[in-house]
């Protein structure tokens, strides 16, 4: 009886190879594939090694006031209410787009017959991939004179509680409507994650709740919601450091003040990093304030880079529950 | 023994029952209760439109919508009992979410296209902007430049980004290295780099500096930063859908890696990895900021690509938003009508391309 050897294993998994052509393939690949190193890094450095002067001649009140006075001796920079103002237009679109998005992908995932929820996945995807430059030109023509009207009448009948105050009479440039464009520009970015992630649920866990006579309400409530909780978060953050990161929407719809507009979501006025970079660098070019502004760069950067990581770590984490 | 232990139509009589799924079970009464709630509010709603002058979003929010959920409240108690209340709840909260983007869509393709034809003529399509000022009328001057300058300045970021993003995707599923984790992380902290740090960097780096000027070409790199995430996520989505069979099938053949990637995996992906550029290129193509900050603006038809100021589609339309003449807003709309059916077209192709991978 001759006994065949199996033939040798390779491990072919690993990318250890003798061949000489493979190695300067993999070493070429592999350099590519530190790209996003690089782009990262560099801009951490690039931007960081501008904000160290600034904050050398600023120091804290870089952070913490609300001044932009480039002509006074010396010139002061402060963009505590920019930094303000992004977070109250990220909390005004996020209070618009959660819920909105979640009732969509609900009605997708558990409502909609099978035709109409594709459909409506690429009406999700189309609205994603409008720029954000037509919305913008949309909310300035379209939805502002609308807005108006809405705020208008919010004012008169909710005008006692502060947050519906406006002692100007102008309703235009609000924090509300740009809020709202940012919320447009949310929804279809959290749709498509928590439709993803609803979509996910084990189909068993859903067929045991209705045999155990629970109703749609509590099916999602304690089984589909629970179950993709984390990457709901995720998707939310995901929309978040969109909206943090928002420019030119906001730039056409906001009234850029540099003080601080704490809560009169629709008094017109607010702030927000990104826009303050577009709207004043046209005058600055080459001056302490082109430094200003990449240090205020530099911090926008920084905060949706956080914003970002942190979803994705949620988004991965449910991930890796769910296989 | 001849008797059955199992009667045959009783049998047949409990799948029906089975296949009626009686949670679900949909009588008459309840058709009916439905139907009411259904028509009843919009029907006393519409009658206040009409009649009376209340404002409409008042009309919508504060009288239509408890309305409907008292309705639907209702039709839903009579028929299953309390439980079923907070679902008919849901149900017209997401069917009033749907509607509302729907709205807000079609509110955004329609002002598009209805103001934006007024501006479209062949003129507008080809001509550029020199001697042309806000208060110029419609029929002289257009986008012809603002086209040029968006091909080219999404060819030079596809230029680096196609080539860098497909090799961080081929790193990830055929090298494997020992980073392919720190890699995958590192791509996706990248995708949320904002368009306008993005024109920050290459401002940084380049043009303070004085390597570049201002000019297609730095715009082109801030645009393949932005770019090189999509391309290298997609990429990956599609490298991993091709059978390992064919990897290992050209290994046992005796090529080497590199072989088995250049000439059966890539080949093997390639409808794939169009999209993915594809998709890429869609992520990019209405980014303004960074052409703010690195291509500034240029009436002139620009041809090349390092040496002066360039206009593409996206700065064209933010310099015409909010003039004070309205022909030049016109023009706005009508770069608008241009760039959106430049993303529908590419759209278009993915989907085309995707279909045709799915059915083989």
């Amino acid at each position: 009886m001759v006994q065949t050897a199996p033939p040798e294993v390779r491990d072919l998994s690993s990318s250890v190879s003798s061949h000489k052509g493979d190695r300067v393939f993999n070493r070429v690949i592999t350099g590519a594939a530190f790209t996003a190193l690089i782009v990262l890094a560099g801009i951490t450095v690039f931007l960081g090694a501008q904000t160290v002067p600034v904050l050398h001649s600023q120091g804290l009140s870089f952070l913490t006031t609300t001044v932009w006075n480039p002509t006074a001796t010396p010139a002061q920079y402060g963009i505590l209410g920019m930094l303000y103002g992004s977070l109250l237009l990220a909390v005004i679109a996020l209070v618009i787009a959660v819920p909105a998005s979640l009732l969509l992908s609900v009605f997708m995932v558990f409502m909609a017959p099978k035709k109409v929820a594709t459909v409506m996945t690429n009406v999700v995807d189309l609205m994603a991939a409008i720029p954000s430059v037509i919305l913008g030109l949309w909310a300035f023509y379209v939805l502002n004179p609308a807005a108006v009207e809405w705020q208008k009448l919010l004012n008169q009948y909710l005008g006692w509680f502060p947050l519906f105050k406006n002692d100007s009479g102008n309703f235009l440039g609000t924090p509300f409507i740009a809020g709202f464009v940012l919320a447009v520009m949310m929804i279809p970015i959290v749709t498509s994650v928590t439709r993803e992630v609803l979509g996910r649920t084990p189909p068993e866990l859903i067929n045991a709740s209705e045999a155990l006579g629970c109703s749609m309400w509590t099916m999602l409530r304690y089984v589909a919601i629970p179950f993709g909780r984390g990457g709901i978060v995720g998707g939310i953050m995901l929309g978040l450091g969109r909206a943090l990161g928002e420019t030119i929407a906001v730039f056409f719809v906001l009234k850029l003040v540099f003080n601080i507009n704490f809560f009169h979501i629709i008094q017109s006025g607010g702030g927000s990093v990104a826009t303050l970079i577009v709207s004043q660098f046209g005058e600055s070019s080459g001056n302490p304030e082109t430094q200003a502004l990449l240090a205020a760069g530099f911090f926008l950067f920084a905060g949706t880079l956080l914003v970002n990581i942190l979803a994705n770590l949620i988004v991965r984490r449910t991930g890796r529950i769910q296989s | 023994m001849t008797t059955t232990l199992f009667d045959n139509s009783r049998v047949s009589e409990l799948r029906l029952q089975q296949a009626a799924l009686p949670w679900r079970r949909r009588t008459a009464n309840f058709r009916v209760a439905v139907a009411i709630a259904v028509i009843v509010p919009p029907v006393i709603v519409g009658l206040l439109w009409f009649l009376t002058s209340i404002p409409k979003p008042i009309l919508m929010l504060v009288i239509y919508l408890p309305l409907q959920l008292i309705a639907s409240a209702i039709a839903a108690w009579s028929q299953r009992g309390t439980k079923a209340v907070l679902d008919s709840a849901i149900i017209v909260c997401a069917i009033g979410a749907t509607i509302f983007s729907f709205v807000i869509l079609i509110s955004v393709l329609w002002s598009i296209v209805s103001n934006g034809v007024h501006a479209l003529s062949w003129a507008f399509l080809f001509q550029n902007n020199v001697y042309i000022s806000p208060s110029t009328p419609l029929g002289y001057g257009g986008v012809g430049n603002a086209i040029l300058g968006t091909i080219m300045v999404v060819v030079i970021a596809s230029l680096f980004a196609v080539p860098l993003g497909i090799a961080t995707a081929v790193y990830i599923t055929e090298v494997r290295g020992k980073a392919v984790p720190y890699v995958r992380f590192l791509v996706q902290a990248m995708s949320g780099v904002p368009s306008v740090v993005a024109g920050l960097f290459i401002l940084t780096v380049f043009i303070l500096t004085g390597v570049l000027q201002s000019s297609g070409f730095a715009a082109g790199l801030a645009y393949a930063i932005l770019m090189l995430p999509t391309v290298a996520r997609t990429a990956e989505e599609v490298l991993k859908l091709i059978p390992d069979d064919l990897r290992t099938g050209a290994l046992a053949l005796g090529s080497t890696r590199a072989r088995v990637v250049m000439k059966v995996v890539l080949p093997a992906a390639k409808t794939g990895l169009i999209t993915a550029a594809i998709l890429g290129i869609a992520r990019v193509v209405g980014e303004t900021a960074p052409l703010l900050l690195t291509a500034l603006s240029n009436d002139q038809t620009v041809l090349n690509p390092f040496n002066q100021p360039i206009t593409a589609l996206p700065a064209y339309i933010f310099s015409n938003v909010a003039q004070p003449y309205p022909d030049a807003v016109t023009r706005a709309w009508g770069a608008a009508l241009v760039l959106v059916i430049l993303v529908a077209i590419l759209f278009t192709i993915t989907r085309v391309l995707t279909a045709k991978r799915v059915r083989r």
